[in-house]
């Protein structure tokens, strides 16, 4: 199961990430940061297909809005991160869960 | 009011549910509407992230909407679950609220 | 017998076979990192393969999107690349390395905002 495939396909991705290219420069240094956190992190929303789309919703609605991106989510980019995934396990966890080791 | 951060991180799904349950709303109202009620510090994004997990626990109805500046919207609208997580929000906050007064008021 | 081998014949190597395709598209340097990535991540040769196909697709698409970018490995995930896949996989020093993820997000946005502004 591929995070490219979820997003319905290669060409949907293509679509995503063209969306991505379009958002004003700070709103497209705040995604690609983010999402190399969050592919770090592995939260298993991510491959439900709606969460990096979703967050590119939300810029591109910011943005049309006038304000910064930092106006828009705060200062603390990785506390809004984490607010995205707060409840959804990574899979790390689950992984650890699985070989029956302690996640901590 | 400075740095209510922590304060309100237990209770501002709550707000948020009682906003939406007074009326279909969207993202940018319910941060506007934080913000006249002094919650000035809470920005649209830490909204989105509550919104998110209301619409991931299956709380709130969507329908998305065209706005006159740029993409469509989302509007928000409280289902069943959302109204009775609502209620034991405001069931908690009674029973936290009155301890915590009478502690202040010294009574045993 | 090497990882490639075991994994070869079952349900999984579908999946697998994507991976390699999708690894070889990947300049050396990030196909190199991607090759140390899939032999820490099994470490006891505890085959779990099943559960680590996310984890996995995960570094691969990190992986990816950085190199289109063209940032180095070490830009990436630093120089140890172990100790980072046990982290992927939730593995010791898994939270510390969750500390560090945060740090370097708000730490590279901060860095490339100002340059933008610069």
């Amino acid at each position: 199961m591929s995070i490219h495939d979820i997003i319905e396909g290669k060409k949907q991705w293509r679509a995503h990430v063209a969306r991505v290219k379009a958002l004003p420069p700070d709103y497209r240094i705040v995604y690609q940061e983010m999402q190399r956190y969050l592919f770090k992190v592995g939260p298993v929303a991510l491959t439900d297909g709606t969460l990096l789309p979703g967050i590119v919703d939300f810029f591109e609605e910011g943005a049309a809005s006038g304000k910064g991106v930092l106006e828009l989510i705060g200062e603390d980019v990785a506390a809004f991160a984490d607010g995205l995934i707060k409840d959804t396990p990574t899979y790390a966890e689950a992984y650890q869960e699985a070989v029956g080791g302690a996640g901590d | 009011m400075d740095d209510l951060t922590e304060m309100l991180k237990g209770t501002l799904e709550g707000c948020v549910l009682q906003i939406i349950g007074a009326e279909e709303t969207y993202g940018y109202a319910i941060t506007r509407r934080l913000g006249e009620l002094g919650f000035g510090d809470v920005v649209e994004g830490t909204v989105y992230t509550i919104l998110l997990r209301l619409e991931r626990n299956g709380l709130v109805q969507i329908t998305k909407r065209p706005s006159e500046s740029g993409p469509p919207r989302k509007f928000y609208t409280l289902n069943d679950a959302g109204r009775a997580r609502l209620a034991t929000f405001w069931a908690k906050w009674e029973y936290v609220s009155t301890r915590i007064d009478k502690l202040r008021e010294g009574v045993r | 017998m090497n990882f490639w081998e075991k994994i070869t014949g079952s349900d999984l190597s579908r999946d697998w076979k994507a991976f390699e395709a999708r690894a070889e598209a990947l300049p050396p340097e990030y196909r190199a990192a991607w090759g140390q990535i899939v032999s820490h991540a099994f470490p006891h040769g505890n085959f779990t393969g099943r559960n680590l196909t996310p984890i996995l697709d995960s570094a691969l698409s990190l992986l990816e999107e950085t190199a289109a970018d063209g940032l180095s490995v070490r830009e990436v995930l630093g120089d140890d690349i172990p100790g980072f896949t046990a982290a992927l996989a939730g593995g010791e020093g898994a939270r510390t390395y969750r500390d560090r993820w945060r740090e370097q997000l708000n730490r590279n946005v901060a860095r490339k905002l100002s340059r933008l502004e610069g």
